[in-house]
Parts: C-alpha cells; structure tokens; sequence
C-alpha cells in the first residue's frame, strides 16, 4: 500500500449507513469543489443570465435592447420554421443519437482486444473527429452532387433509380447531413466507451467463461452493467451534441433548402447572425437548453438514485 | 489464453482495414485535392478525377494562410487548456465523487449544465465580458474561455468513472491514514488514467478545431489559431479549394499525432487487480 | 461544532462569493465606453481574405505608408468572420478604425445607429466622383459615409468558342434569348446554368432582381426592398410569371451545387450561360479566360428604363476613431486614381475603379462592362446590399422552394411577406 507520511487520523471513521468514506471535509476539498464552479459561473453562467434576459427583449446587437416580455415565446409557438426545426431536432436526437451510441460501442467492442495496428484502424475511426470540418464538409459536398460520388456508386451497382440530388431536395437534405455528423461522432463515442471497457475487470469474463457463459450472455450481463456510469456520460454527451449539432449541418446546407434541414440549433444562429434577431435567437438558446436539460436531468437523477441505493 | 486462430486474425484485420479504408475515404480525398492544382479544380471540379499533382496548396496554405504562426498560436491556446481544464475538472469529479459533499448531486448538475447551453448564444456576452476584463483580442481570454467552457462536461464525464471505483481502496488508503489530497494523487488519479487519456485526446482536438470562440474573443489575423485562419483562406466568393485542402492536412497534424500518442493510454490496464 | 454545519455554512459563504463575483461581470448589452489614444497608425480590418485581393489591399497600404502622411496597419479576417462580427467591432470599446464594406443600404444601417463617422468633407475634394455615386454614398440625411473604390457588373457569360461551336448569337431581347435557350436544349445542352445550391443559394437572387428591375424598374425594386412594398403584389407576381418562361431551360442541377461547380459545368461545355458578377473569373482557369464574354440581361419591357446590377465596394470608418484626421488622409488616397489602379492591378482584375480617371485593367471584356454600366439609366447593388443580410435569407428560401415548386408560387410569396415583416419591423 501507499507509504504515508502524515500522521494519522485522530478521529476514528464513523459509521454510516451507506458504504462511502469519512464525511469530513478539510478546506482544500471545498476549494476542489467550489475553485471549478467559479470559474464556470463568471464564464458561463453570467453571460447565460443574460442570454435568458436577452429573451425577453429585441435586440439587433447595436442599439439598446427593448423589452418584449414573452413575446419572443409566443411567436416561436406560431412560427412555423420553429415547429419544422423541433421535429427535424427529434429526429436528428433519435436518429444521430442512436445510431452514434450503437455505432460507437460496435465499433468499441470490435476494436478493444490489444493487438497489432489497432492502434492504425482506431485512429482511422478518430481522423475524422480531427478533420477541419472546412474541407471535409466541401468533399462531402462533392460527393453529394448530382454528379458525385455517391450517385455514381449507386449508378455503378445498379440503383438508378435511388440516384437523387441528396443535399437540395427538400425530403432527403435532413437524413443526407446525418451521413456525415455520423461519420464525425462515431469515433468520439468509440473512444468513450473504450476507456469505459477499460475500467471492466478482465476476471469478471475469464469467471463467465470458465462457466460457460457465450459471448451474448457476457456481453449483456457483465459488458452493459458495468458500463452503466459510463453509459450515462456517452447518453450526456449524445443529447448534448445532438442537440447543439451545428457545424456540419451549417456547413453543408446551412439549414436549406428552404428550411428542410433546419434544426434548432442552425435556426438559432441564423436568426442571431443573419437576421441580427438576438433577442428570439435567445428566446431559441434557452428553447434548446430547457429541452438538453429535461432529457438529461430524468435520466441522471434516476441513474443517481439507482447507484446509491 | 484462447489460441489464435489464424482465420479468425485474417477476418479480423480484413474488416477492420476495410472498415478504416471507408472510413477514411473522405479524408484521403481532402488530401488528393490538396496536391491538385487550382485549374485543375477549376476544370474538372472537385469531385473530377485529378490531372495534376503540385506542392504548390501546401506552399500556399504556409504563406498565405499563415499556418506557421497560426499553429503557434493553435498550440499556445490548446495546451494551456488542456492542462487547466483537466486539472480542474479532475479534482472537482474527486470531491463530488469520493465523498459525500452536501449539494454534491445539484453541483455536479450545475456543471454539466453550463454545457447545455448552445454556445452560439453566449458568443456576445462573452464577448462583452473579455473586453470588460482587458484581454480582449488575447491568446489568455481564449484560453480562460476555453476553460471555463469545458470544464462542466469534463467534470461530469470524469466523476462518471470516478465513481466506478470501488469503495473499498478509498477506505484502505483512508485507514492507512491519507488525506484528500494524497488520496487524489496517488490513488484515484492513476485509476482515473484510460478516463483522462481519452479525455486528453478529445480536448486537444476540441480546443484545436474550434472556431467560434476564436473569431469572437481575437480581433487580429496575427492572433488566430490554425481553424479560423483556415476560414480565411475562403475568399469573399471564390474559394481556393486545393489550398484550403492543404492547409487542412497541415491542421490536422498536430490532432492526429496527439491522438496515436494518447490512444496507448487507453491500453493500460486497471490497477485494480493489485487490491486483491 | 459539528463538522456538517460548518462545511454548510462555508459552502453556502462560498456561493454568496461566487454570486457577488458573478455581478460584477460586464453587461453585454451596454456599449462599452473606450479609452482609444489618438495617435498611433491607422487600423484597417479587411474582409478581403483571399490571397489575391488580400495581397492587392497590402500594396495599396503599403504605398500609402509610403507617402508618410500618416500610417496605416492592416487585418485581415475571414469574410463570413468579418460579417458575423462586424456589429461586435463597431459597438466595442476599442474599434478598428476603418473597415471594408458595401455601398447601399446594408451600410447605411450602421449610420442610422450612429456608428459611423461622417466623411462628407472628403467628398467635398473628390470632385471626379459622379453625382450618382454620391447619392449611393450617402446616409437617408445626406452625409456621405463610405468612400467607395470599386465596382463589378452582373452579365450572361458564356464561353465564346462554345457559342460559335453551337451556333447560336448573344441574344437581346426576351424572345430572342428564349429562343436561343430551346436551340440550346435542342443540341442537348442545358442552357441556364446557376449555381444556387449548397452554400450559395443568394445566387438565385440575380435572377429575381433583374426580372424586377427588367419589368417593374430599379426604383420599385429598391422600394420593394425596403419595406415599402409587398411580396406578394401584383408586381412581384409578374415577375414569376415570367421567370416561370424561362424556368424549363435552367439546369436540373442548378439549385443542387455551389456556383464555383456551376462555373466548372459553363466552361466545360455542359450549361451554356449563367446570369453571374465578374467575380466568378476567378473560379475559371487562367487559360479560359479569354474565351469569357457575356451579354446584357434581355430587355422585357423597352418602356422601362435601363437598369444595371452594379454592386460598389469601398470603406467606413468608425464614429469612435480618435484619429479621425488620418482616417480621412487614408480615404482621400484610397479614392485617387494611383490607389485605384494599384489595388486593380494586383487583385483579380475584373473590377471597375470608381474614379472615372483611373484606368480599369484595359481588356475588352472590362471596357464592354464599363460601357454597360455606363449607359444605364440606374444602378442597384444586389438584393442583400439594396435591403440587409438579414433579409437575403427570405429570398433564399422563397426562391429555392420556387425552384422546386413553381406552382405555389402564391403561398410562397405570402410566405416570404411575412418573413420579411418580421425583418422589417424588428
């Protein structure tokens, strides 16, 4: 064990009914905790204030701001860009979100074992989370052109007929944008959940095999229990990233055509810095994060209460 | 120890090379348009097969886009963050997660909550507020930015592996007579390590690849990490695609390097097997 | 003393701190009040972020630096960068003094805030300027705040020998030019390229513009742009009956890519014109070029007079510069006819000086734009500089769905109303 230099606690460790450690708290815990929070409340906290505060008003970024009282929340209820960009968030949220998570921990799962130029095929995964969303967003745009990449592919094996031009028509630019947002984020969740498969002790599976459990069994009965922490930081991240997604779809149709791929965060930087709308682009911030929040707040505090019972 | 079958090694490096190979096809196209030339983007547009090959985008993404000094200033931001953002994130997820601090859960919440927030819409407070401070237009007011960002997120993710560790080495350890910050340091840390690799490797590529922060905190083009100055390479209306192309390889270099580096970290075992 | 009261007790004294430090942050709401010294060089942000303007702006900086009247430092930031944050330069503490911009309307926002400085006494010495050009260079009260230097056209290019290879003669009147398009479509060609599709849809908006200026004249298109009409008024119906026309000889993938591939489908053979600015020379190979010419948007309706799409660029300044003396130098060289050719000669080489004295790049393609300019009886900017940033969204989004479904045109224009209401009114 740790040979310790500091004399020993006098007081002995009490007993509690939950099986965590001493309660005792010396300053330098209370600066670990209270240190961080400052920073994040001068940072981000205060300008959040006032953004909630700007969504009461109408402001064009120049003059004084004037204030609206709720009128910006009533006109997003009647705004109907509002209402297409909160379905098209939803399924983003479903679609993104979900295929992100399986994705990843396929590939987690595929690529955990130490061997020979793994480290090649994980880092093949991340290049894209690294890329400068600058050029890949102009490939991929190239390869979305009616005369593109992937029209030819699917020309070449046949499928004419499925043949479209994927990023300007109004029923496929949506779900033609999650390709890529996809390909970004699988490698992100990969490397979450390998440090999660990390942290399984190799002896829980060599005790399942020695009993004969198959590869399923082990998988369902000690993989995913013993990622459940790690599950809710990946589910966090998911709904964070879903619902703040911007940059690839900005990049690639900035929301068009005509609103087809609008999601809320791309009308919320829109009406903030096309239309210099900031007071209904903040009405719109805290649209997005009241939703972030009650998604991830039912699930935490029911994963919070689960693991301290 | 399972034999090797080697069939199932074969299978095994086919699906994953070709896996890879998928995967990085985008990428290896930014690269082919970096060596073409701009007429022959021109020409054949950029999904046309290339009739050229030139170093003259790399040269030009060097000197004209300033990636030399933009590089610089990417890493003066993003190494300071990482340190700070991790250091402060770490012992923040020890206290909430190792110990039973009242308000813990709302704490813990209130972090994680701050990365909740679109950024898009904290852009000119922000602003605002470093101009306040007098460091606007500075590499600091990025970095202090940076931070103050992150570190709800790396605070939660940390305290989600921190407290899979058993309860019984913190007791050990606190029998043995450590206090908090011995227990931090020479305990939790080092268990906390894939966690904090991993963690590394993503700010690091965050930080790198940022662009709003940067445009709204740096007035000057002297002042600009490698991802705004790539922007800048986008002209009012005609953009040189094989340049942008290069100076996007050049960026990600630093990224990638720091990934294959890291990404060993993710190998090393737990400790905890040494409990026993 | 129990060890839980105290650790409340100093948590709860720890968030009334952090609550106290949290007030005293800034506001972001107020105008910051500077402290700029007067004295020092002159700083110029720029927009012109490609190599070659950029490198045209640091001559011309670098030969006014020359002259020792007075200095000037030059910033450059990306032109997306530039426009997102040029509301945050001009309200901070510590402005840029000069910026590049637009004449038009998307500049006299800033006035009417009160952000700009006045520049008419350096337009009372540019006595070379034409009367026009004042008019587009000033405020709604009269004082003159840009100073512009350049300007471009909009035009039909087409590749001349791919004309001659098909037949067919630049046409100049509406049926002449629909004809010509069906004996396009009859080689199998597609006849109207446009590049509206990925990110940069505002391309479409020439269209929209010249149908208007073409059948309802300049002056109820800037009206219409301004508020001061509606979008779904007999007018503006006119002109989608007519661009409806038109319609089937656009390229299929005309809404689907970025202008610079529409350019690479123009020289390659596959459209035949494209209602493009000058600025697209620059997407084109260096050896077609001279091969580039273009035609004047078909006259519709020859009792309406001539209008051109001429948009001008130049310089502001701030009202906040406390050097406003050596501002004012910098903008006097700026508008001379030595600067003018400086800035032409190392830029792209398709703008026009607005200096009549100066003289253009000198190629026959320059001096026909030149004499089109010329002869028009007015000159727009272009719809986003004619109305606001804010209001070319709309248009993209009418037009695009216009595209793609001709005949709701009726619900399309009560659609783009009420979107430009809201940017009107706010």
């Amino acid at each position: 064990m740790v040979a310790l230099t500091a004399p020993p606690v006098e007081r002995p460790a009490e007993p509690r009914r939950r099986n965590k450690p001493s309660r005792r708290l010396s300053p330098l815990l209370l600066a670990f905790v209270l240190v961080p929070l400052a920073v994040e409340a001068f940072w981000v906290f205060w300008p959040a204030i006032q953004g909630v505060y700007l969504s009461f008003t109408n402001w064009d970024g120049i003059s004084p701001p004037t204030n609206v009282g709720l009128g910006n929340y009533t006109e997003m209820a009647t705004d109907p860009v509002f209402g297409k960009a909160l379905l098209d968030t939803v399924i983003w949220l479903v679609l993104f979100g979900g295929v992100s998570a399986v994705g990843g921990l396929a590939m987690a799962i595929f690529l955990q074992r130490e061997r020979r130029g793994v480290g090649i095929y994980r880092a093949a995964l991340f290049t894209p989370v690294v890329f400068s969303l600058v050029a890949t967003s102009l490939i991929w745009q190239a390869m979305y052109q009616p005369d593109g990449l992937i029209n030819n592919v699917l020309g070449g094996l046949g499928l004419e007929s499925w043949q479209r031009s994927w990023l300007s028509e109004s029923g496929t630019a949506l779900y033609a944008v999650i390709v890529p947002a996809l390909w970004r984020q699988v490698g992100y969740v990969m490397v979450l959940y390998l440090a999660g498969l990390k942290g399984i002790d190799p002896v829980l599976y060599e005790a399942a095999t020695v009993d004969g459990a198959s590869k399923w069994q082990q998988f369902t009965k000690i993989t995913l229990p013993q990622l459940k922490s790690v599950n809710s930081v990946v589910l966090s991240v998911i709904v964070i990233d879903s619902l703040r997604s911007f940059d690839v779809v900005w990049s690639l149709t900035k929301g068009g055509p005509f609103h087809s791929s609008e999601l809320l965060s791309t009308y919320m930087y829109a009406t903030a810095f096309q239309s210099l709308r900031l007071g209904y682009a903040s009405a719109l911030a805290v649209v997005i994060f009241l939703l972030a929040f009650g998604v991830i707040v039912t699930y935490l505090v029911r994963a919070f209460k689960e693991s301290d019972s | 120890m399972s034999r090797r079958n080697p069939l199932r090694e074969v299978g095994y490096h086919v699906t994953a090379s070709a896996l890879s190979l998928l995967w990085l096809l985008p990428i290896i196209l930014v690269v082919v348009t970096a060596f073409r030339s701009f007429d022959d983007v021109a020409q054949n547009g950029v999904g046309g097969l290339p009739h050229s090959f030139t170093l003259d985008g790399f040269a030009q993404a060097w000197t004209d886009g300033g990636a030399a000094q933009a590089l610089i200033n990417s890493m003066l931001v993003t190494v300071p963050t990482v340190l700070i953002t991790l250091a402060l994130a770490s012992v923040s997820a020890f206290a909430l997660a190792r110990y039973d601090i009242p308000f813990r859960r709302t704490a813990l919440l209130l972090m994680l909550a701050g990365n909740l927030l679109p950024p898009q819409i904290l852009l000119v407070p922000v602003a605002k507020l470093s101009e306040v401070l007098g460091i606007y237009d500075s590499l600091t007011a990025l970095v202090v930015v940076q931070v103050g960002f992150g570190l709800g997120f790396y605070t939660f993710v940390l305290h989600g592996f921190m407290r899979a560790i058993p309860a019984e080495i913190q007791q050990a350890a606190v029998i043995d007579g450590a206090g908090a910050g011995q227990l931090f340091l020479r305990i939790i840390l080092p268990l906390t390590r894939p966690a904090l690799a991993a963690l590394s490797a993503l700010a690091f590529t965050w930080v790198f690849n940022d662009l709003l922060w940067a445009i709204t905190v740096l007035r000057s083009e002297d002042r600009m990490p490698v991802t705004p100055a790539l922007l800048g390479l986008q002209g009012q209306f005609v953009s040189q695609w094989n340049v942008i192309a290069a100076g996007s390889v050049i960026a990600a270099v630093p990224t990638v390097a720091v990934f294959l580096r890291f990404q060993r970290h993710f190998v090393a075992g737990l400790a905890l097997g040494a409990v026993k | 003393m129990s060890i839980d009261g105290l650790s409340r007790r100093n948590f709860l004294a720890g968030l009334g701190g952090l609550s106290a430090a949290a007030i005293l942050g800034g506001c972001a709401t107020s105008a910051s009040t500077g402290t700029g010294q007067a004295g020092g060089a002159v700083t110029l942000q720029s927009n012109l972020s490609a190599p070659l303007p950029k490198a045209a702006m640091e001559s011309v900086v670098a030969a006014f630096n020359k002259k020792g009247a007075a200095q000037a430092t030059l910033n450059t930031v990306a032109s997306e960068t530039f426009r997102t944050q040029l509301p945050s330069y001009l309200t901070s503490g510590n402005p840029p003094d000069l910026y590049t911009w637009y004449a038009g309307s998307v500049g006299r926002s800033y006035a009417k805030k009160g952000l700009l400085l006045d520049l008419s006494d350096v337009w009372s010495g540019l006595t070379d300027y034409s009367a026009a050009t004042k008019t587009l260079s000033s405020d709604d009260s009269g004082k003159q705040i840009i100073v512009p230097i350049t300007y471009y056209w909009w035009g039909m290019f087409y590749r001349k020998s791919n004309f001659a290879k098909w037949g067919v003669q630049p046409p100049t009147s509406w049926d002449e030019f629909l004809k010509v398009c069906e004996a396009l479509r009859a080689k199998g060609i597609e006849p109207i390229g446009m590049g509206a599709g990925g990110t940069t849809p505002w391309v479409a908006s020439a269209w929209f513009d010249y149908l208007d200026i073409r059948i309802n004249g300049a002056t109820y298109h800037r009206e219409l742009l301004a508020g001061q009409h509606r979008f779904d008024d007999p007018q503006v119906k006119a002109v989608f009956a007519k661009w409806k026309e038109v319609l089937p000889h656009f390229d299929k993938s005309a809404t689907a890519i970025p202008f610079q591939d529409a350019t690479t489908s123009l020289l390659q053979g596959r459209t035949g014109m494209m209602l493009i600015g000058t600025f697209f020379a620059d997407a084109a190979p260096k050896d077609a070029l001279d091969d580039i010419d273009f035609f004047q948007f078909p006259i519709i309706d020859p009792k309406v007079p001539i209008a051109e799409e001429g948009p001008t660029d130049g310089f502001f300044a701030s009202a906040k510069t406390p050097r406003g003396p050596e501002v004012k130098e910098f903008l006097k060289f700026l508008a001379t006819p030595e600067a003018q050719e400086l800035f032409i000669k190392n830029s792209a080489g398709t703008v026009l000086p607005v200096n009549p004295k100066a003289k253009d790049s000198g190629t026959p393609l320059v001096a026909k734009g030149r004499k089109m300019l010329a002869d028009a009886a007015d000159i727009t900017q272009f719809f986003n500089r004619d109305s606001s940033d804010a209001l070319q969204p709309t248009a993209d989004a009418a037009l695009l769905q216009f595209f793609a479904q001709p005949d709701q045109v009726d619900s399309i224009l009560a659609t783009w109303q009420a979107a430009a209401e809201k940017v009107w009114q706010s």
